[in-house]
This record gives structure tokens, C-alpha cells and sequence, in this order.
């Protein structure tokens, strides 16, 4: 049950830390939705990236792959995140009309990047659902980093169980 | 609305969206063999996040028929419907609207009614437009829209969208058509109307 959904919309991005908060990029095409997760203090982030390369660009940080990645992990670690403990998950990067090979089809490009970019900063990536040909919403959890991938017409499923909430019982372990 | 474009530019690309859609509505019209009403186009300059929510809600399933434009403005002609339109005019045109046919109806629809559209586009302005081949999907509206934008607008965070609605009388069938050109194609295009900066 989510207290409160923060939209993440095409070149944004958006960090929490607060327990019941979950992130969300409805309807993604060709963009990716990459989601970095720091479960154990439940520290996450979303960055909906448009396009693969910012080419000297340096307007808005989340729509270019180059800029939106190292850009979401400092934000992640300045709420606390510990990079070496980041996982990502992608979702997106549709190829959404049947003819490829045009500038339609910027969503295998977009993965491309996206991954090139956390290779550089040696975070590794638990699980994507990419590709294909349908749009895809992504959502987390901020709390316990689980993440939900749903496509067009589908149901919602997990992509990443995260970590679950730690009851005060176990805490004392 | 944005800063980027002048009120009397906005107008006179409203007024150019508006006898675009209506030379698509009479091809509609001869097609179906039923009358088809025009809405009042807009016409917005918007950041790609905003224009999403101008257009409709994300995650609702529509069909989109694109047709890149090619020539001395470059952009795409989209046409957006919510399934049960689509399934309205296929129903019209006597097929199935989930068989393979029913696709290809939607696909050649979008085809004449854009290629009305653009031809309008083109006596109007002067301008050489050649469109491509229509390509549909059938999926989240924030998907088709985003995928048109980032492959269009590119490196720009600035969509011109030029939205007019067909709907088809006695029939819950609403067709949009948004109309995205390139940002240089936009610039061609206000300077052919006499209205560039």
C-alpha cells in the first residue's frame, strides 16, 4: 500500500527516504525507467531518461543517459545511499512501432547507455525488463527497494523483491 | 503556455491546424460515409513531461497511427484513438478490429486521413512535405507520445503540438491529431507564414 506517489514524468528524476513513498513512470516507450536501490536504509531513486546522449548538452540532467546516472547516484548518496550496495533495475527501452531502424527506435540505444553508465561506476544491475515492443510503467518502493514492472494491458509484476520491512522484533537480532 | 512563441504565431499555427483537420475530416467523412465534426485545434509549446499530460492520461490504452514527414519540415503526424474508437470505425469499415485485418484498416485510415492533413498543411504553406509510411501500435498513450516525442523534438525539451480532435457524429469515436515538428521545422514553417524571428 503506497501513502504517496511521486510521478516521475519524461527527464525527470526523482531520490526518497521516506518510508511509504513510491516512485512511478507511467506509460514509458522508448525511455528507460532506471530505478536504483539502497534497500537497507531504504533509500531509493527513478530517473525517467529520453535519450542516450546529452552531446555537450547540460540542461536538464535527466533526460540524457550520460547525465541522468551519475547525476541519480549522487542525489542517492547524498540522502545516505551507499553506491557500492546500489542495485539497478531497468525497465523500458520499448521498440514501440514495428519498423525499426529509424528515429523511432531510440529505446535499445537509450538501454545501451544507460548500462554503459553504471558499468563506469561499477553499480550492477539485478533485473530489467526492456526491450520488446510494449510500454511498460515502472513503480518502487522506497521503503523496502521492491520493484513492480506493468505492461500495457497487464498486471503488475515484481521485477525486484528488495528488502523486507524489518519488524522491531527482528531488529533485535 | 510557453514564451517561446508569440501569441500571434500560436494563433496562425492553430489556424493552420484547423484547415488541416478539416480537410481530414471530409476525407474521414468520404470514407465512412458519416459526417465528422471538428473541435477547435490547440496549439502549445511544451516542455515533453507537460505535453504527455496535455494529451491524456499515461497509462491509458489507445492506438496510434504515426506517419513521419519528411521535406522541408521534418515531423511526425500522430493520430491518436482510444481502443474503442478504434474498434467504432473498424466496426464502420466491416472488420474485426483485434484481427490482423482490423490493424491494417487503422493503419490505412491514418494514412489517408495524415496525408489529408499534411497535404493541407503543404498548399497552405508553400512547403515540399513528403510523408512516410504509417506505422501503428497499439499500447500505453505516455509510451506512443513519448517515443514520438524523444524520436522527433530529440535533444530539444520543447514539443510544438498542434491537437485537433475528429469526432465522428452519433458515435462515441474520437480521433486526436497532433501534429510535432522538428524545432527547425517549426522555424521553416513560422517563416513561410511570415511570422518568423
Amino acid at each position: 500500500m503506497s501513502l504517496d506517489e511521486t510521478m516521475v514524468r519524461m527527464g525527470e528524476m526523482a531520490v526518497s527516504r521516506e518510508p511509504g513513498d513510491t516512485l512511478v513512470a507511467l506509460g514509458l516507450g522508448s525511455c528507460i525507467g532506471l530505478a536504483l536501490v539502497d534497500p537497507r536504509p531504504g533509500i531509493a531513486g527513478l530517473a525517467h531518461v529520453v535519450l542516450p546522449e546529452s552531446a555537450g548538452r547540460d540542461e536538464r540532467v535527466g533526460r540524457f543517459a550520460d547525465h541522468a546516472v551519475p547525476a541519480l547516484v549522487e542525489q542517492l548518496q547524498r540522502l545516505g545511499a551507499v553506491r557500492p550496495r546500489l542495485k539497478a533495475i531497468l525497465v523500458g527501452g520499448a521498440s514501440m512501432f514495428a519498423l525499426g531502424g529509424n528515429a523511432l527506435d531510440v529505446g535499445p540505444r537509450n538501454e545501451a547507455a544507460v548500462r554503459e553508465q553504471l558499468t563506469a561506476l561499477r553499480i550492477s544491475v539485478v533485473a530489467t525488463e526492456t526491450g520488446g515492443s510494449r510500454g511498460r510503467t515502472i513503480r518502487v518502493d522506497v521503503q523496502t527497494g521492491r520493484v513492480t514492472a506493468r505492461e500495457a494491458g497487464g498486471i503488475e509484476a515484481e521485477l525486484f523483491a528488495g528488502a523486507p520491512v524489518r519488524l522491531a522484533l527482528g531488529a533485535a537480532a | 503556455m510557453s514564451s517561446h512563441f508569440t501569441e500571434m504565431q500560436l494563433d496562425a499555427l492553430r489556424e493552420l491546424a484547423n484547415i488541416g483537420s478539416g480537410t481530414a475530416s471530409t476525407s474521414l467523412s468520404g470514407m465512412l460515409g458519416r459526417s465528422v465534426d471538428i473541435s477547435v485545434p490547440a496549439a502549445a509549446a511544451v516542455s515533453f513531461a507537460d505535453a504527455i499530460e496535455l494529451i491524456g492520461p499515461p497509462e491509458e490504452e489507445v492506438t496510434g497511427v504515426a506517419i513521419g514527414v519528411v521535406g522541408e519540415m521534418d515531423g511526425i503526424v500522430l493520430l491518436l484513438m482510444r481502443t474503442e474508437a478504434a474498434a467504432v470505425l473498424c466496426g464502420m469499415l466491416g472488420v474485426d478490429a483485434e484481427s490482423e485485418m482490423g490493424q491494417s484498416a487503422i493503419g490505412e485510415i491514418g494514412n489517408i486521413v495524415g496525408t489529408a492533413y499534411l497535404n493541407a498543411f503543404a498548399q497552405m504553406t508553400g512547403l515540399t512535405l513528403e510523408p512516410s509510411p504509417p506505422q501503428s501500435a497499439t499500447d500505453m498513450l505516455g509510451a506512443i507520445v513519448s517515443t514520438v516525442l524523444a524520436g522527433v523534438c530529440g535533444d530539444d525539451d520543447l514539443a510544438l503540438i498542434l491537437d485537433s480532435d475528429l469526432r465522428v457524429e452519433g458515435e462515441d469515436c474520437n480521433v486526436s491529431f497532433l501534429m510535432v515538428p522538428t524545432r527547425e521545422g517549426v522555424e521553416e514553417l513560422l517563416g513561410r507564414l511570415g511570422l518568423g524571428s
